[in-house]
């Protein structure tokens, strides 16, 4: 993209966390903050997942992030150096529903946030059809988003995603709406297309199981006040499949393991 | 709708066949209670003569044509002109709602007053040409579109608007790319009313005080007693405003075709 900066980026990347939050403090009301003395580094490259009880304040931090808050708070947020701003070219940002533009089609949706960024028509276009296709979209190009299942939608929503060149990708809730079936197999791809680039991703879930299961690293968060409850690695091999997960007992004792920690956690 | 196969045109060919006899029934019974003197063509017409009146002065004559033609330049005129003026004024509303809630008391009393009761002042402003025609139509159409305008961009989805901030889009690509896309479907239902209300503005403002189109020769064979003259030009204009909502429609399903 812009080959002057490159090795100047590649060595300051080498210093620095993707994303960096110190002491973090904030509320919206006078009272128990909503988020309450959190730090959190992100190195780059790394899947890292938010997990917690609604009002935890996982939302907010995400919105943090990516600039579409602006609360009062005490401590520092950095991603990739820099203040968080709205509109930060270097982030993507994907929300719970899928809001595909409904007057646009599947090709067109998938190329939205390529165009909105200034990506040239042509490649754009080329771009756009090939995550159709790695997303399992191919020969829906011209479909409208009435036309889709929610699962394809979402794909097509993964496809405008990971068609932007952001190193950070941050998810709130992508698969929280979809049914068991259907989160399995959008869980598997997104798997399979962070395992292709391995970008930084933090994925906001209430899902333990499907944090452990896509993620390096599990953030457990714990409500009133918003504060981390336990942060641990998961040391499950990559590539790795979803699926075949379901059957891997290692899975299930991590599992069995942070869900102790945070009963205990929530006991405190 | 698709109508398909043998049965879609049997079902077609009958359902055309059942109003052909209807409309056959009533114009029959009509023409013969007229003729018994039962119905009185001074008051009503009657069927053979408003036909005959249509075959002199559209097919045999061009007069009416012309006239015909005044009415729909106005119309199109006050119809284009209101709808561009209405979704300007909702666009600038949009982006000021401080106006819009201090305009809003002015708007409404405009809103509400019956706008025939403009046109004397429009006669005298603008004269007895098109040109009040012209402004009766488009004070009709301007508050249709002006609201529904505002009520488009104001229910535009806010997941729509919170993905394209994340992009980093500027005020220019929110707005075409999303905001005015999305009110699309809220403001041609306005723009459906709106043309039929062009189309009243116009004939109401022609037959008051005019030199041409369909409302002055209405008014004029009225005044004359000319029943076969008047029933035809109420046929007339039937299709006119039916002809104005298919053709929206048609435009709308091929606009709106992702819906």
């Amino acid at each position: 993209m812009r080959p002057m900066d490159l090795p100047l980026t590649a060595n300051v990347v080498a210093q620095q966390a993707a994303i960096e939050i110190k002491d973090l403090t904030l509320s919206f009301t006078a009272g128990t903050p909503t988020i309450d003395r959190v730090s959190l580094t992100v190195p780059h490259g790394q899947f890292l997942s938010i997990v917690g009880p609604s009002g935890c304040g996982k939302t907010t931090m995400l919105n943090l992030l990516a600039g579409l808050i602006h609360v009062p708070h005490s401590g520092t947020v950095r991603i990739q150096g820099r203040e968080p701003r709205l509109g930060d070219h270097g982030i993507a940002y994907m929300l719970a529903r899928d809001s595909l533009l409904p007057w646009r089609t599947t090709l067109e949706n998938a190329a939205y946030g390529m165009e909105v960024r200034g990506v040239a028509a042509e490649q754009r276009r080329e771009r756009a059809r090939d995550l159709l296709v790695r997303v399992g979209l191919g020969g829906f190009e011209k479909s409208y988003p009435k036309q889709l299942s929610h699962g394809m939608r979402q794909r097509c929503a993964l496809a405008r995603t990971f068609a932007l060149d952001s190193p950070i990708l941050l998810m709130d809730e992508p698969f929280g709406a979809l049914d068991a079936q259907t989160k399995l197999q959008l869980e598997e791809l997104l798997v399979d297309l962070w395992q292709e680039e391995r970008r930084t991703v933090v994925f906001i879930t209430h899902d333990l199981g499907e944090a452990i299961a896509i993620s390096d690293r599990v953030v457990v968060m714990g409500a009133r006040p918003g504060r981390i409850v336990t942060d641990v690695e998961i040391p499950i091999k990559r590539p790795r499949s979803v699926r075949e997960l379901q059957k891997d007992h290692v899975y299930h004792e991590l599992y069995a393991h942070i869900w102790e920690m945070l009963e205990q956690g929530y006991k405190k | 709708m698709n109508v398909s196969g043998a049965q879609g045109w049997k079902k077609l060919a009958m359902g055309f066949a059942s109003h052909a006899g209807f409309l056959a029934v009533l114009l029959a019974t009509w023409e013969w209670a007229a003729r018994m003197g039962l119905l009185d063509p001074t008051f009503f017409g009657n069927p053979a003569g408003i036909i005959s009146f249509l075959w002199a002065n559209f097919v045999l004559g061009i007069q009416l044509w012309i006239e015909l033609g005044w009415s729909v330049m106005s119309t199109l005129i006050a119809f284009i002109s209101g709808s561009l003026a209405a979704v300007l004024t909702g666009l600038i509303f949009v982006i000021f709602p401080r106006l819009e809630r201090f305009l809003d008391p002015y708007f409404s009393a405009l809103n509400a007053l019956p706008r025939i009761a403009l046109a004397p002042l429009f006669i005298l402003w603008f004269g007895l040409g098109i040109g009040s025609k012209i402004a009766m139509g488009f004070t009709l159409t301007f508050f249709i579109v002006l609201s529904s305008t505002v009520a488009g961009m104001r229910g535009i989805n806010q997941d729509h608007i919170v993905l394209t901030d994340t992009l980093g889009a500027s005020p220019r690509q929110k707005f075409f790319l999303v905001t005015l896309p999305g009110a699309i479907p809220v403001i041609f239902s306005g723009l459906r009313l709106g043309l039929i209300y062009a189309l009243l503005g116009v004939i109401a403002g022609e037959i008051l005080a005019a030199e041409h189109g369909l409302g002055q020769q209405l008014a004029y064979l009225a005044s004359t007693f000319n029943m076969n003259g008047v029933m035809a030009l109420l046929v007339v204009l039937a299709w006119l405003g039916m002809a104005a909502t298919s053709g929206m429609t048609r435009l709308e399903h091929h606009l709106l075709r992702w819906q």
